[in-house]
């Protein structure tokens, strides 16, 4: 099975499930930018979760910028986004994280390659950037909203 | 008396809007961050319902719902499963382990309401007059 298809096409159920996950959880709309890319900010804010089986394993990122992150979890909570303190906004972007990967867990394991997912973690800071291992194949879609902008970026390794 | 509700989830965010979709109605919303918390307070409360989530530290969903079946006084409280994965074979899992009905994340929060007015009954609060005008 050609790699380079599987991954294109896992981008394509994370872009109507991120949209989906926008509208259910946040009632925001998230389009796909025209131009993919990390969000620019000093401070960022970074969901990650792995997932993995037999044929296949991975690394799921939710790149925001902390202001984003902020916004979102306004969204989320109802709350104005100066009351809310660190940990929750974590808490914000760790749950959307699991949505998004269980989403893509449950995906995968339809097109017949089943597999497990970690719980979500969350990277926090001014300068990190994430490296693709070099047998892994990844994508990063980058998504405009009334939040701002989000990036997904998957790494899937074949066996 | 008011309905009793546990909700059961590692994340705030989800108890949060697991209150906040129970909040028009007369409920008494519980909370456990994992399912070692959950069973002791479905043992404290006795819940009438109890909104449980799958993936968790400590004790996952499967887990306590699995002991909560075992136990002769809490077997028979009623069970919603919250997970974020939506494949069939998840669900049947679920659905063998005793539990009434599942949600997948994302879920709206009319969503939830409605699968817990299937299993236990919600009554609208009452809006009570103020009582300190002279």
């Amino acid at each position: 099975m050609n790699q380079t298809i599987e991954l294109s096409s896992a981008c394509e159920f994370m872009t109507q499930h991120v949209v989906s996950v926008f509208d259910t959880m946040l009632s925001l709309r998230a389009t796909l930018a025209a131009k993919n890319g990390l969000p620019f900010a000093a401070e960022r804010v970074t969901g990650t979760a792995g997932f993995g089986g037999d044929n296949l394993n991975g690394v799921l990122y939710l790149h925001l910028s902390a202001a984003t992150a902020a916004r979102l979890a306004s969204a989320m909570l109802r709350l104005p986004a100066d009351e809310i303190p660190e940990n929750e906004i974590n808490d914000v972007v760790g749950e959307m994280t699991n949505m998004l990967i269980g989403g893509l867990k449950s995906w995968l394991t339809n097109c017949g390659a089943p597999c497990a997912m970690s719980t979500p973690a969350i990277i926090r800071g001014t300068c990190y950037a994430i490296e693709t291992p070099s047998d892994a194949k990844s994508s990063v879609l980058a998504f405009e909203s009334e939040a701002g902008i989000v990036a997904v970026e998957i790494h899937i390794r074949f066996e | 008396m008011a309905t009793k509700i546990l909700t059961v989830d590692d994340s705030r965010t989800i108890r949060l809007i697991v209150g906040r979709a129970f909040q028009p109605f007369d409920c008494e919303i519980f909370e456990a961050a994992n399912g070692e918390e959950g069973l002791a307070a479905a043992a404290r409360e006795k819940p009438d319902l109890i909104v449980l989530d799958v993936t968790m530290p400590v004790m996952d969903g499967v887990t306590m719902l699995v002991n909560l079946k075992e136990n002769p006084e809490l077997r028979n409280i009623p069970v919603i499963m919250l997970t974020a994965e939506a494949g069939h074979e998840n669900v049947v899992e679920i659905g063998k382990l005793g539990a009434r009905d599942y949600l997948i994340k994302p879920f709206k929060e009319n969503q939830l309401v409605e699968r817990a007015s299937r299993i236990v009954e919600l009554r609208k609060k009452t809006v009570e007059c103020g009582t300190d005008h002279p």
